[in-house]
């Protein structure tokens, strides 16, 4: 599932990733049958695309989207959906196929987001009551890498292999990543690998990645990593990388071989910060042993040595696990038994403590009677008779058992942790969208290192009626689970936050989402609206820690709107409060990892908050830094946290210029601009939609007729003078020819909502031109 | 920054109803056609299309209302708009003369009411 993730972030074909998808969830389900549908263009058949088990041609079909099969149920719903039992299902009927193949039981993951949903993954079983939450959850992980990787895939489709494209996705994912050219050199490094090593771009361009790794492990990465590179297979390594501050980190690197069209281009990799993992698994394994000491009650095995080492002596437990006579035991042959693979290491340790009379102790691998080699660990220690060392008294005792069973666990583990990690990773950008009007900083600190991912993370995003949503979130509990339902709620808030103007509603909605599934998911959630130009919030808390206003006049918390966490109660009431924010405010909002100690109050956490933040000085950036300093100081905090800062930049209400790509996608952008200077104007909701309108209607002109070069632009002049607004729309590309305004019922528009419109050809373009007197402005 | 628009379908006797929140443009007006047009069943009488919380229609939405008028009519069903009085988009469709393809009800219960006898 990592890997899969790292794919869909290699630019895998989204043909092979689907496939990939398929495999995954057969096998970590163990599921009989898999179905990857996707929805056709016009919405009315989903076309499977990938699938594991089905009878010859059932892949290339379509199903219908009707409500009544499973499949077109699943992709209205917001969440997984688990089928138990079709014979007692009352929601829809099984599809023809799928009766005919006798399953019985299903769980269907939508992939895509609300509004914009690209199909359905399906795993079903002829067993009853086959699938757990745990696998919806899982599913739906994979449904969401999918889900990422079509929307990018239809976003670039006739882009090939846009680099730009991945960097801008490589520098808004918080992780060290790379790229190298087919030869294996270096092509471009993200800010994240700039800042670890302190090196710049140009340093980096060109070389091989080794070049800051370890002296001592340089050469061995290097052979493997040329390895990989000459058979342009995935590359797996550990080593020591150069910190820039001297200090050398372990980090886990991989690589995955990208191609474009069946041409090889190069690899794709990422490095992961395990220095305190690896330091921690070292301690772990110490305290560890002192544990097995005690707890071991399995029948010892002893043995002494003379002073030469050689075995004098082995026990009953010792014979009855080996099978063999005490003669045979006897001498220098003990090893005889010991794994091949261990052998070498177990007999030069021995042979090293026994020279220096040092305490002896190795886990290794130890022939039983019955051929099989188990994992025992051999601990030995010198003995002395009246100050004479006389040899070695040792005892063994077998740990296959816990060995196998660890080494499941950690696998089992890692799995999970690295699942965790890549959804995360792809899920949280590390960089904020830029938003016009609005500075904002952020910081998203992981729980001290080796603790589990946990399910914070914020976002800001623009409204239509040109106003800011801010979000932060936390999902109560760790891992895996809380990192999908992370991705889940940050995508589906993002679609409420577009549609819905209330924030009770916007969380309200969250709400449903969560308790709909019949999931036991909890988060508390923030969501706030905000106002640029007037400074006015609207909010909702759901269980979260109020947030902070830091205004000129001293940092205060912004109460009101608390209710219940989200999927916390049902039915749940959610209310909202408004507020003004006094010019020059910064707001600062946060997850409760920040403020919470568990052997601190709140309210004294709160009040270090406040006390952290009017002690900040500086840009927002140094605001962030000093409140996580001034809180945590250099201790790791022991949930996520996430912080965002916010500070309103009012826009001009006299005057808008644009220039903006001439491609349908900037009218969506133009939109928000307009709505943004004309509110502070204070055009009324009428005139703002009308005036808006009618100059998107010039610019949408201007996009249709913007003939071959894709760096044309168009511009766009709004001034407002004495309650008369003026506004130009010039294409300024490299146009074929001057041309008229051409659509019908656009012009109509522009000339019934606008007055004294005017269309002119000059040098190299189109101008239009028109007028407007703004109602407000009159009776001011 | 997209253009986005969702559609809640919804049958209530004899008609169709689908709210559309959010904005349509050029870059959607096609996507939202088709789900509008695909969720009338042969059965029904009418589509009401209510945009009580579309806060966006250019010249390419209107066109896609007048394109859905044209083929609901073929199949002998109607298309009905609800758009309330202080609706900010209600200018713009007067002007384009929505009332050719549609008819245009201040509310949702008056859109559903059963037509009255022509005068």
């Amino acid at each position: 599932m990592a890997e899969l993730g790292q794919r869909a972030l290699a630019g895998l074909p989204l043909e092979e990733l689907l496939d990939e998808a398929v495999a995954v969830s057969a096998r970590e389900l163990g599921a009989e049958f898999v179905s990857l549908l996707e929805l056709t263009g016009d919405g009315r058949r989903l076309l499977i695309r990938a699938g594991h088990g089905w009878p010859e041609g059932v892949v290339g079909g379509v199903l219908p989207t009707d409500a009544y099969e499973l499949p077109g149920f699943a992709v209205r719903a917001e969440g997984p959906v688990i089928v138990d039992d079709f014979a007692s299902e009352e929601r829809f009927e099984p599809s023809e196929v799928q009766r005919e193949v006798g399953i019985v039981s299903s769980l269907a993951a939508p992939i895509g987001s609300a509004g914009r949903y690209f199909g359905v993954l399906g795993v079903h079983s002829r067993e009853r009551g086959f699938f757990s939450r745990d696998d919806a959850h899982f599913t739906q992980a994979v449904a969401n890498v999918v889900g990422a990787a079509a929307q990018r895939s239809r976003a670039e489709e006739g882009v090939r292999d846009s680099e730009a494209r991945f960097r801008e996705l490589a520098d808004t994912t918080p992780a060290l990543m790379w790229t190298t050219d087919s030869e294996g050199h270096i092509s471009f490094v993200n800010e994240g690998w700039l800042r670890f090593t302190g090196r710049t771009l140009a340093e980096e361009l060109g070389e091989s990645f080794a070049i800051s790794a370890h002296p001592e492990d340089r050469d061995e990465l290097t052979r493997n990593w040329e390895a990989a590179l000459s058979r342009r297979e995935e590359f797996n390594g550990e080593y020591r990388l150069r910190h820039h501050d001297g200090e050398y980190r372990w980090v886990q690197e991989t690589g995955v071989p990208r191609f474009a069209g069946g041409e090889f281009l190069g690899y794709v990799g990422t490095a992961t910060d395990i220095h305190e993992r690896r330091l921690m698994e070292e301690a772990l394994r110490e305290s560890e042993q002192t544990f097995r000491e005690l707890a071991d009650t399995a029948p010892v095995m002893i043995w002494t040595t003379d002073p030469e080492g050689l075995v004098s002596f082995v026990n009953e437990g010792w014979l009855r696990f080996t099978g063999r006579r005490l003669d045979e035991e006897l001498g220098a042959s003990w090893t005889v038994g010991v794994h091949p693979d261990d052998a070498e290491e177990v007999l030069a340790s021995w042979l090293r403590a026994l020279e220096a009379r040092d305490r002896w102790q190795r886990e290794y691998r130890l022939r039983r009677q019955d051929g099989e080699y188990r994992w025992i660990v051999d601990r030995g220690t010198p003995r002395y008779e009246g100050g004479r060392f006389v040899g070695y008294v040792g005892t063994a005792t077998d740990i296959h058992e816990r060995r196998t069973m660890e080494e499941r666990l950690r696998r089992v583990y890692e799995r999970e942790h690295r699942i965790a990690e890549t959804l995360q990773r792809s899920l949280l950008p590390e960089r904020l969208p830029e938003i016009d009007g609005v500075a904002m900083a952020a910081r998203y600190l992981p729980a001290g290192k080796g603790a589990a991912i946990g399910g914070d993370w914020y976002d800001a995003l623009e409204r239509g009626d040109g106003r800011v949503a801010l979000v932060v979130g936390d999902v109560v509990g760790h891992g895996l689970r809380a990192a999908a339902a992370m991705g889940q709620l940050r995508n589906a808030c993002r679609a409420y936050a577009l549609v819905e103007s209330s924030p009770a509603e916007v969380i309200a909605h969250l709400h449903r989402l969560l308790t709909s599934g019949g999931e036991e998911t909890m988060a508390t959630v923030l969501y706030l609206v905000l106002d640029r130009e007037t400074g006015e919030v609207s909010f909702t808390s759901a269980g979260h820690p109020p947030p902070l206003a830091l205004t000129p006049a001293g940092p205060r918390f912004l109460e009101g709107g608390p209710s219940v966490p989200v999927g916390a109660t049902d039915p749940a009431a959610f209310r909202e409060t408004t507020d003004k924010l006094p010019a020059g405010t910064t707001l600062i909002l946060y997850t409760d990892g920040l403020v919470e100690r568990r052997d601190v109050p709140l309210e004294d956490r709160l009040e270090q908050l406040r006390a952290a933040a009017e002690a900040a000085r500086g840009g927002l950036e140094d605001i962030c830094d000093q409140v996580l300093h001034g809180i945590l100081g250099s201790l790791d905090p022991v949930d996520d946290v996430a912080l965002l800062a916010v500070r309103p930049e009012p826009a001009s209400a006299e005057r808008l210029t644009v220039s903006l790509a001439a491609e349908p996608a900037s009218l969506a952008d133009l939109r928000r601009r307009l709505g943004r200077f004309l509110h502070a104007a204070s055009a009324s909701a009428a005139e703002q939609y009308e005036i808006t309108l009618a100059i998107c209607e010039a610019a949408g002109n201007a996009v249709e007729h913007a003939y071959g070069p894709t760096d044309a632009e168009f511009g766009v002049e709004v001034h407002i003078e004495a309650g008369l607004l003026t506004a130009a729309v010039t294409d300024s590309g490299r146009w074929r020819e001057p041309r008229g305004v051409e659509r019908g019922r656009g012009l109509q528009i522009i000339q019934g909502l606008m007055e004294d419109v005017e269309v002119s050809s000059e040098e190299g373009g189109t101008v239009v031109r028109m007028r407007r007197r703004l109602a407000a402005q009159l009776a001011a | 920054m997209t253009t986005s628009a969702e559609i809640a379908v919804e049958r209530q006797g004899a008609a169709v109803i689908a709210r559309l929140n959010g904005e349509v443009d050029m870059t959607n007006a096609e996507y939202v056609g088709k789900e509008l047009a695909g969720s009338v069943p042969n059965d029904a009488g009418a589509l009401v299309v209510d945009l009580s919380e579309t806060r966006y229609l250019d010249s390419a939405a209107i066109e896609l209302l007048f394109d859905l008028a044209r083929r609901l009519r073929r199949r002998r069903q109607a298309l009905r708009l609800v758009l309330p009085p202080d609706s900010p988009l209600k200018r713009v469709l007067e002007l384009t003369d929505i009332a050719v393809a549609a008819t245009v009800h201040p509310s949702l219960d008056e859109a559903l009411a059963p037509p009255e006898t022509p005068v």
